[in-house]
């Protein structure tokens, strides 16, 4: 899941002002942006009204199934037509959708969201910054929780000095690492954070 | 005698810590550290403490340097990747700078400039490995250096982290990493302090904890809240607020924190709320002027 945030309807209307004259069609996705209420339907309606209402040339909102998985700009195309009939495509999307549907369509395309994180739902609540895709995983040593996304220094080797009764010192979250310390002692592992963890080997990820 | 010296010598040391400016003029750092000339074993001088920009502490240091100082340069793994940290360090250690406080750095969004980005490459165990790898001649690829450096690192902890097995397991991994002494958080607590200290003996690590000499209950009702890790009790804020000359008690509490803590540690670090000026009161109440 591609955690994604609203944009400020400011920032969008200056991006689309540099495309002056030209017609706008807000696309949303229907994976991860749909799920977490950010790039559904009801948020496509509502950005569309809202250009409309500035008195842009938007055509009516269009979804896709995945933003960032398709065959072609063509398949797209076949199941909604209406899709190709506008001059800039303001996605809805993750970064990855935007890129993609750019990449394919050939017209300029927009960004109407903000990527945050990997992270994943759960019932009706959203969990942000469960992976960095560092490309060198060794989750299984931190009881499942990633120390590189969930702490927000990125701490390997244990806390930091910031946290205060299990709270992190940045934002209003838990401190992962009381959390990994505190599943791997009822389980009688905390050997598995024995020795020093070595830094990200960032060329993997190449 | 380096700081290295007097404290293996067994000497109850004590350092403290003054700031880079926040600009071209280092005069009042220079004039703040003069206060201490004679006092202190050692100067710290910080790395954009409280993620506030400042002048690189390699300059202050290496000024501190000429005028006599011993100094402790702090070292944050906030703002730079592991080829900048190794860069500086080389810098440091060129320019007569030869201890090292490893640290990983309060988070950007606490500072001045909260929309930087935040590196942390490295954590601080990392950056300490770095450190005696390249005292063994080394690089982080084990590519050989032209001349190694012969850095005297120690790290930081917090006594008052709660739960303590977290901050405990980060310790060790500190003494793994060989750090040679641990300097703590304000310590505004004794008995939190002595207990943490209990607990951390096993590394044969010298402790030297930190002191703030509270200025007034308003000032430590904003530490409580702002500063991460500091956990001033209700009892002191509520003698602070109590006192006709809050400094003065705020200088009587440290002085009975020092005594409280002094069996368990091996120095203590000043970090004064506005200068030195009572620095050497603050010593001499406890004997260690």
């Amino acid at each position: 899941m591609i955690i994604t945030r609203p944009k400020p309807i400011e920032e969008i209307l200056s991006m689309v002002e540099m495309f002056p004259d030209l017609s706008i069609c807000v696309v949303g996705c229907g994976i991860c942006a749909r799920k977490i209420q950010t790039g559904g339907e009801p948020q496509v309606s509502m950005m569309t009204a809202q250009l409309q209402h500035c008195g842009l040339d938007v055509l009516d909102g269009k979804m896709v199934k995945h933003a960032c998985s398709t065959e072609s700009w063509d398949c797209l195309v076949e199941e909604d037509p209406a899709l190709d009939k506008a001059d800039i495509l303001l996605v809805m999307s993750c970064g990855a959708g935007v890129s993609l549907l750019g990449r394919i369509s050939g017209k300029p395309v927009l960004p109407g969201l903000d990527t945050t994180s990997l992270g994943s739902t759960l019932k009706d609540e959203t969990l942000e910054d469960l992976c960095v895709m560092c490309g060198d995983c060794d989750v299984g040593l931190y009881a499942g929780s990633c120390p590189k996304s969930g702490c927000p220094k990125s701490q390997v080797n244990g806390p930091c000095g910031g946290s205060i009764d299990g709270d992190c010192e940045v934002g209003e979250r838990e401190c992962i690492w009381v959390k990994i310390y505190e599943i791997l002692e009822n389980r009688g592992m905390l050997e598995l954070l024995d020795g020093i963890r070595p830094p990200v080997n960032h060329d993997r990820r190449l | 005698m380096g700081f290295a010296d007097v404290l293996g010598s067994g000497k109850f040391v004590v350092t403290a810590e003054v700031s880079p400016p926040k600009g071209t003029d280092i005069s009042g750092a220079l004039a703040g550290a003069r206060l201490l000339h004679g006092s202190v074993d050692a100067v710290n001088v910080t790395d954009n403490q409280r993620s506030m920009m400042r002048m690189s502490p390699i300059v202050l240091c290496h000024t501190l340097g000429e005028m006599g100082f011993e100094t402790i340069m702090h070292m944050t793994c906030r703002d730079r990747n592991r080829l900048g940290l190794q860069s500086d360090l080389l810098a440091a250690h060129a320019l007569g700078i030869h201890n090292i406080l490893a640290m990983s750095g309060d988070y950007p969004t606490m500072g001045d400039q909260p929309s930087t980005k935040p590196v942390f490459d490295l954590d601080s165990v990392q950056l300490l490995q770095l450190i005696e790898k390249m005292n063994n001649g080394s690089d982080f690829q084990d590519k050989p250096l032209d001349g190694p450096t012969s850095l005297y690192a120690g790290a930081v902890a917090n006594p008052g982290a709660s739960p303590l097995g977290p901050q405990l397991l980060k310790l060790n991994k500190k003494a793994l990493a060989k750090a040679r002494f641990i300097q703590t958080q304000a310590v505004f607590d004794a008995a939190v302090f002595n207990e943490f200290a209990d607990a951390a003996r096993h590394t044969g690590i010298p402790l030297i904890a930190g002191i703030i000499p509270l200025r007034s209950a308003q000032n430590a009702r904003f530490m409580n809240e702002k500063i991460p890790g500091v956990n001033i009790p209700d009892e002191a804020i509520s003698r602070m607020e109590a006192a006709a000359d809050p400094a003065l008690e705020g200088l009587e509490i440290a002085a009975e924190t020092i005594a409280g803590i002094r069996t368990n540690c091996q120095g203590i670090h000043i970090m004064p709320i506005g200068g030195h000026g009572n620095t050497r009161r603050l010593l001499e109440m406890c004997g260690l002027d």
